[in-house]
């Protein structure tokens, strides 16, 4: 039986297909998921999901949600999910520093936490966007 | 005369009122086009939520369920929000939200309302009903923010036991010619009837790192991500409304425009030939002498 995974957040449904196996990193540390695996319901942390198919392997960030395994089907309720090919670098590190700035002035109890939020998003992007250029970017060797 | 000047106008004032509603349209127009957008892309996240805090429920073990997941025994009142737009100018949709919750106030006696929107606070308040609670709905698109208070309230009247039930009045995104008012229960939380036959789920479900630790987070989660999507349909629906009842409304001026611009060149033509006719039997009456 196949194993299927959905990622969804609320702008829309990032991932949606068949695959052979999901690393992604839970409160418990960091799980893999393979084909018949027992029903699982956990909490997602900031961080990457590792999608495995046939050879190819393609990484998702994301900054926190909720996990369910039932009956072959994972489902992903992601805060914020964003493949790693589609995060721009420049774009994500601005932001950091944005965030970075906002926490340091510290206006209101509010906006700290969403400057906290932004950040965290900033930085698992980054981490997840560069980690996959690096390899991508590495000659291949014969 | 004096007909051709009451008819010039009304002409004028027909005119204007199409300005009006033509700008209100326009607006209305360019505000769904987000508020629709933002409302169907959230709705596959909501709709798997619901269904997974829903088949959790039936999952769990009666001692080991949260208080978001038991109904209360022998409290029977009801605690129902609204959901209704702050400014009139948008078709049926308030008039079907009112007769809707008419009939809920028939079904069930003991309610108590928490509104949202001046226009049903207005209705609801004239019915001489208890108001929990009032919060305006805004004009633009709902914020996330406004989501936390109406959480706040329904958790301290749900789960200190001071209502049964908690649902939810708001009106559905169809498409943008029909929205029609719903009611859902969103506390407690159970399972609808209608799924209830695909229930063959695998016997046994793992949590990490416990259902203690991972249930209050997932259902806070989920009534406030349920509450949000519903602000976000109402305001989706409020915009149709008001686009597709000022589009008409705009037609029936212009309609009224063309008719009144008829009967003033009639009746001015009228004059004319009533002029030349005076004039013609002066003449006449002259060259007689």
């Amino acid at each position: 039986m196949n194993l299927t995974l959905e990622i969804i957040t609320p702008e829309k449904v990032v991932y949606k297909n068949e695959i052979d196996e999901l690393v992604a990193p839970t409160v418990n540390g960091q799980i893999a998921i393979l084909p018949n695996h027992v029903g699982l319901i956990t909490k997602i942390i900031p961080g990457e999901l590792i999608i495995r198919k046939a050879n190819s392997q393609q990484a998702v960030a994301v900054t926190g949600g909720f996990l369910e395994v039932a009956k072959n089907h994972i489902s992903i309720l992601a805060d914020y999910a964003i493949r790693a090919e589609d995060i721009e670098v420049a774009k994500a590190m601005e932001a950091q520093k944005r965030a970075e700035k906002l926490m340091a002035e510290k206006t209101s109890e509010h906006d700290f936490r969403v400057a906290q939020a932004d950040l965290i998003k900033a930085i698992t992007e980054l981490r997840v966007a560069t980690k996959y250029k690096r390899k991508a970017s590495r000659p291949t060797e014969v | 005369m004096a007909g051709i000047i009451i008819i010039k106008r009304r002409i004028q004032t027909a005119f204007n009122v199409s300005k009006t509603t033509k700008a209100m349209q326009m607006i209305a127009t360019s505000k769904l086009k987000r508020a629709q957008s933002s409302a169907i892309s959230s709705r596959p996240y909501v709709d798997k939520l619901m269904f997974l805090t829903q088949t959790l429920t039936n999952k769990l073990d009666e001692k080991d369920r949260s208080d978001y997941m038991k109904e209360p025994k022998d409290v029977s009142e009801t605690l129902l929000l609204v959901f209704s737009p702050d400014k009139g100018l948008c078709g049926g949709l308030i008039t079907n939200l009112t007769k809707e919750l008419l009939n809920q106030d028939k079904i069930q006696k003991n309610i108590r309302y928490i509104t949202v929107g001046k226009k049903i606070e207005n209705t609801t308040a004239r019915l001489g009903k208890e108001i929990v609670a009032s919060f305006n709905f805004g004009t633009t698109l709902p914020i996330f923010d406004m989501v936390y208070p109406m959480a706040k309230i329904i958790d301290d009247y749900f789960l200190n036991k001071k209502v049964g039930n908690v649902k939810i009045l708001y009106s559905h995104f169809l498409n943008v010619f029909s929205q029609s008012p719903r009611v859902e229960t969103i506390l407690p939380i159970k399972l609808q009837e209608s799924k209830e036959d695909k229930t063959e789920e695998s016997p046994f479900t793992l949590f990490e790192p416990n259902p203690q630790e991972i249930l209050p987070s997932l259902l806070r989660h989920y009534l406030e991500m349920v509450l949000y999507q519903y602000l976000l349909e109402s305001y989706a629906s409020e915009q149709a409304a008001r686009m597709v009842a000022m589009k008409s409304a705009t037609e029936n001026a212009q309609e009224i425009i063309d008719y009144l611009k008829l009967e003033y060149n009639k009746q001015r033509q009228e004059e004319i030939t009533n002029e030349i006719l005076d004039i013609g039997s002066g003449s006449a009456a002259y060259a007689y002498e």
